[in-house]
C-alpha cells in the first residue's frame, strides 16, 4: 500500500484545499506527517470544530501563521501515472 | 458464471473543510466495470451527491445513525471511465469533522445486488444477506468503540481500513475472491465493547449469457 501525502492550504477565505503532493510506502514517514498535522491544523480543528460548524470561527485564523500543512491519511494500492514525488524520509518534504 | 474481480482501492480519512472533497482513484481496465464508494461522517452535514470523472454516481443508500451521530452512505457507478480520475463528494455545507472514505473498483461485475443495513446492536452484531451465485459481499461498521472484526461470512475475518470520524469506523471489508453460492450468508461485526452497526452490500458476478438454443421458438403469423 502507498500513502498519498496531501498538501493542505487555505482556499478562499474559509475552506481547505487538498492537493496530492507525494507518495510514500513508509509507515514511519506517514506517522511523522500525521503527528505533525495532529499537532497543528488537526489541533486547531479539534479545538474549534463546534464554532466552525456554525460559522462562528474561520479556518483562516490558523493560516495567518502557517501557509500549508501535510497529511498522509489516504492509502491506495496503485500509484501508476500519478506522477508524484516518491519519498522515503520525512525531511524530503 | 464468475465472481467479480477485485480492483484498486482508495481509503482516506481527511477533514474536508469545504462543501466538497476530491481525490484521485484509479479504475482498472476491463469489461463490466464497477466502482463503489462507502462513506461515514458526522450527521451535522448531509451528502448531496458524488461524481467520478464528472459522471454522477448512483446513491444506493444514505442513512442517519442518530445514536452514533453519524451519516453513512453507499454510492456506485456502473462502467466508470478507466484510469486515474477524480471522485468528488459533495455536501450541503462545509464539513469540519473527519470523513471515512473507501473506494473500490471491480471488473467482471454484474452490478449491485441485495443490501442490508442494521443500526447499532450489542457486539457481536450478526446479520444475514441473501446473495446470488458468484457474488461478493462488502461491509462496513461503525461504533463508539474500536471496530475489532468484520467477518464475511461469519467466522472468516476480513481485513478493513480503520478510520476515526469522532466515532470508530471499519470500512472496505470484502469477502474472499471466490464468490458465494446462491443462498443466505451471515455477516458479523464486532467492537471492543458496546454496540456496533452492520451494513452490507452484494457485489454481483456475471451471469451466464442467455442462450437461444434451449427451447422451441414459435413465430405467430
Amino acid at each position: 500500500m502507498y500513502y498519498i501525502i496531501s498538501k493542505i492550504e487555505l482556499d478562499g477565505t474559509d475552506s481547505l484545499k487538498y492537493s496530492d503532493y507525494a507518495t510514500t510506502e513508509s509507515d514511519e514517514v506517514a506517522i511523522q506527517v500525521n503527528e505533525d498535522y495532529d499537532a497543528t491544523l488537526g489541533k486547531f480543528l479539534a479545538e474549534n470544530r463546534t464554532k466552525l460548524n456554525i460559522g462562528e470561527a474561520s479556518v483562516s485564523t490558523f493560516f495567518e501563521t502557517t501557509s500549508f500543512v501535510y497529511e498522509a491519511r489516504t492509502q491506495v494500492d496503485n500509484v501508476d501515472d500519478l506522477n508524484l514525488l516518491s519519498i522515503t524520509e520525512f525531511n524530503q518534504l | 458464471m464468475s465472481a467479480p474481480i477485485k480492483g484498486n482501492t482508495t481509503s482516506a480519512n481527511p477533514t474536508p473543510g469545504a462543501n466538497s472533497y476530491s481525490f484521485t482513484h484509479n479504475q482498472n481496465t476491463g469489461t463490466n466495470r464497477l466502482l463503489i464508494l462507502q462513506l461515514t461522517m458526522s450527521n451535522v452535514r448531509t451528502y448531496t451527491g458524488c461524481t467520478y470523472d464528472g459522471v454522477a454516481m448512483t446513491q444506493l443508500y444514505t442513512i442517519n445513525r442518530g445514536g452514533l451521530s453519524q451519516r453513512m452512505a453507499f454510492f456506485y457507478l456502473v462502467d466508470p471511465p478507466t484510469g486515474n480520475n477524480t471522485v468528488v463528494i459533495n455536501f450541503n455545507n462545509s464539513v469540519w469533522n473527519p470523513i471515512s472514505i473507501h473506494a473500490r473498483s471491480f471488473t467482471g461485475s454484474g452490478g449491485i445486488g441485495n443490501e442490508g443495513k442494521t443500526g447499532g446492536q450489542a457486539t457481536p452484531n450478526t446479520q444475514s444477506l441473501t446473495v446470488s451465485d458468484d457474488s461478493l459481499i462488502i461491509a462496513t461498521a461503525c461504533s463508539v468503540n474500536v471496530v475489532s472484526t468484520i467477518q464475511i461470512p461469519q467466522g472468516d475475518n476480513r481485513t478493513f481500513a480503520t478510520h476515526n470520524t469522532n466515532r470508530q469506523v471499519g470500512t472496505g471489508a470484502i469477502s474472499a475472491n471466490a464468490g458465494f453460492s446462491a443462498g443466505t450468508e451471515n455477516i458479523r461485526t464486532t467492537s471492543t465493547s458496546g454496540s456496533v452497526t452492520n451494513d452490507r452490500v452484494e457485489i454481483l458476478g456475471i451471469s451466464s449469457p442467455a442462450t437461444n438454443t434451449d427451447g422451441d421458438f414459435f413465430m405467430l403469423m
